[in-house]
């Protein structure tokens, strides 16, 4: 393995019954790369992700992620492996509803042994890098579509992950607001150099990427 | 586990919060109050004999002279005989005994209710000295009387008087306030035993039905073990006979005829049960809470909590919550047993123990001893409310969150 590989699908399938939603399918991403992952709804792309994340074994194949193969680790691993090297960004920023802007991004750490001001510390530093330094303890429902979202990539960066996985991070917004996440995500990449992978549909997004991997049908096909 | 994070979702979750601390606690308050009342009753049911200091008391049936002239025994309490009394004092679980002898004396000018008693004794009548509201009681070695107060202003016996019964005469030294007193063993005249037994031995009316020598009695008076008053009340039906009337506080306890006086075990069932309803209403809430949840948790997993981080988070919320019911339950058991503690409870005391003659004016009237319901709630009880609350608790979120923390965050978030 090439050490700028940070993530390897190789020869992935995942099969819900009767249905192949993934066919054997191949990939790489290298350090630092921002990847999009494009096609239309039903085509298999959030299942590649969740595969290539660690959220969902595959029926055949293999993930290697930052050097670790995933592929039949047991959950527990899994949950540790996630907590450790993946920041996620959810469509429905799937924020808590109890809790404040900053326990949210400082979800992944509860599990932690650290001071809550340590924690609280590191939330506020993603928050204020997300301009939401001013919205640090309003509950999810006090705050817009793109608050919500900025918030979600603040959580999504608080373990200093070695990738994050963003699927369809803009789907629940207007386009204004859209475009503002995808200013971020693209900063995130170019300024810090971090590795994504993003799903969407829209074409539009996909080109924001280094890459652009076309699925349809369960295939890639570019 | 985070606590703040705990706190937050109950809050959150008002509604379910509320209906399963609600629910649970009103159980830990029915099974404390169902069981705090079992346990007044049964304390109340002893108030008769302790209050006289004993746990037993012994008389015996028998038959009353045809003619009521000079003295007579009660048809409730005759002979009981020296050699039974030895027989009785050697019986386990006995701590010690009390002596009375109770006679009917018929003058030609006045009736009389007189009890022996032994001055010394702490278990039995002699405990009316503290009852005795002028003179003095009753001294070792003399020949004196109390006089019931009511019975005296009646006669118009005074203190220094001297009362003739059964041809004795007694300086009157002390007069006791039998209202006050214990309503079992309580006379108008009060002797020491020695010249009651004395006028019982010599009445030859008396020894015609019932033969009595001078040390024989006709009361008996038993302090026992508490764990062993049914086997002492056992082995005293034995030795006294078919004839025996042995009360004790289960007596006492089953002429109250109170539900809850019924039994022990009864009381156990309904309070258990009342609980399980509790628990299983708390657990229902407590799952239909955790359901909720589902998409909740898949981002906890998806984030990398392990199934154990989220089984605790889920398992500390649900002790929480139960233990705050249990708190409650307590509280609520509390000011529930305060209300009920302003009951009055009447114990009836058998005909047969009542000492005044059935055919004198009020002889056959129903005596009470009325008291306050003593309720309380023991502190052990509630202590094994509160741990079977948190233990319910424990066992509810640890197998809710087990069952709940096994799901794929993947399954739950690839709805979106």
């Amino acid at each position: 393995m090439n050490n700028a590989d940070i993530l390897i699908g190789a020869n992935l399938s995942k099969r819900f019954d009767d249905l192949e939603v993934v066919k054997d399918v191949s990939l790489i991403i290298k350090e630092g790369e921002f990847v999009s992952l494009v096609g239309k709804s039903g085509c298999g792309k959030t299942t590649l992700l969740s595969l290539l994340s660690g959220l969902e074994q595959p029926t055949k194949g293999q993930v290697i992620l930052n050097g670790k193969e995933i592929t039949g680790a047991s959950e527990e691993e899994l949950a540790l492996f996630r907590r450790e090297h993946v920041g996620f960004i959810f469509q429905s920023f799937n924020l808590i509803p109890t809790l404040s802007a900053w326990e949210n991004v400082a979800l992944p750490l509860f599990p932690i042994k650290m001071t809550n001001e340590q924690r609280q510390d590191r939330a506020l530093e993603l928050l204020n890098q997300m301009e939401m330094g001013h919205r640090t303890e309003h509950l999810p429902a006090a705050l817009s579509g793109g608050e919500k979202q900025r918030v979600a990539i603040a959580r999504a960066l608080i373990n200093n992950p070695k990738i994050v996985f963003a699927d369809e991070p803009t789907g629940n917004l207007d386009s204004a607001t859209g475009d503002a996440i995808m200013a971020i995500l693209s900063e995130l990449h170019k300024k810090q150099g971090m590795t994504m992978l993003m799903v969407t549909h829209a074409l539009e997004l996909a080109k924001t990427a280094d890459r652009v991997i076309r699925m349809q049908d369960g295939e890639v096909i570019t | 586990m985070n606590i703040n994070y705990i706190v937050k979702e109950l809050f959150h979750r008002k509604r379910r919060t509320i209906v399963s601390i609600l629910g649970l606690s009103i159980g830990v308050a029915l099974f404390l109050i169902l069981n705090a009342l079992s346990l007044a009753y049964r304390e109340a049911a002893r108030a008769p004999l302790t209050e006289i200091g004993a746990d037993i008391t012994v008389q015996r049936a028998g038959n009353v002279p045809e003619e009521l002239t000079g003295a007579v025994f009660p048809c409730s309490a005759v002979t009981i005989r020296r050699e039974e009394i030895n027989k009785i004092e050697k019986i386990p679980g006995i701590i010690g005994i009390g002596q009375a002898v109770l006679v009917w004396v018929f003058d030609p000018h006045r009736a009389w209710v007189v009890l022996g008693i032994e001055r010394d004794n702490t278990i039995g009548p002699a405990i009316l000295r503290v009852f005795v509201t002028a003179g003095r009681f009753l001294e070792d070695g003399k020949s004196e009387a109390l006089v019931e107060i009511a019975y005296a202003r009646q006669f118009g016996i005074k203190l220094g008087d001297n009362v003739t019964a059964a041809g004795r005469s007694f300086p009157v030294v002390g007069l006791v306030d039998a209202s006050r007193a214990p309503k079992i063993a309580v006379a108008n005249l009060y002797l020491s035993l020695k010249d009651a037994q004395a006028i019982a031995a010599a009445s030859k009316l008396l020894q015609t039905v019932s033969p009595f020598a001078p040390d024989d009695i006709n009361l008996l008076f038993i302090k026992a073990e508490q764990k062993q008053i049914t086997s002492v009340a056992a082995a005293l039906k034995e030795i006294m006979g078919e004839k025996a009337a042995i009360a004790t506080p289960e007596s006492f306890l089953k002429l109250l005829g109170s539900l809850f006086a019924l039994s022990d075990k009864f009381t156990w069932a309904a309070s258990l049960i009342a609980l399980l309803i509790a628990i299983l209403i708390a657990f229902k809430t407590m799952a239909g809470n955790i359901s909720e949840r589902v998409r909740e948790i898949g981002v906890l997993k998806a984030v990398g909590w392990t199934q154990r981080n989220v089984t605790m988070q889920l398992l500390t919320e649900s002790v929480i919550q139960c233990f705050v019911a249990g708190i409650l339950g307590i509280l609520i058991a509390v000011i529930v047993a305060f209300g009920l503690s302003f009951m009055t409870v009447n114990i009836p005391i058998p005909w047969e123990m009542s000492p005044k003659p059935h055919f004198l004016p009020g002889g056959g009237d129903q005596l009470f001893k009325t008291l306050r319901l003593p309720i309380h709630i023991p502190a052990m009880l509630a202590f094994f409310a509160l741990l079977l609350s948190v233990f319910v608790g424990g066992l509810t979120g640890a197998l809710l969150g087990r069952h709940i923390a096994t799901i794929k965050p993947a399954e739950v978030l690839r709805h979106e």
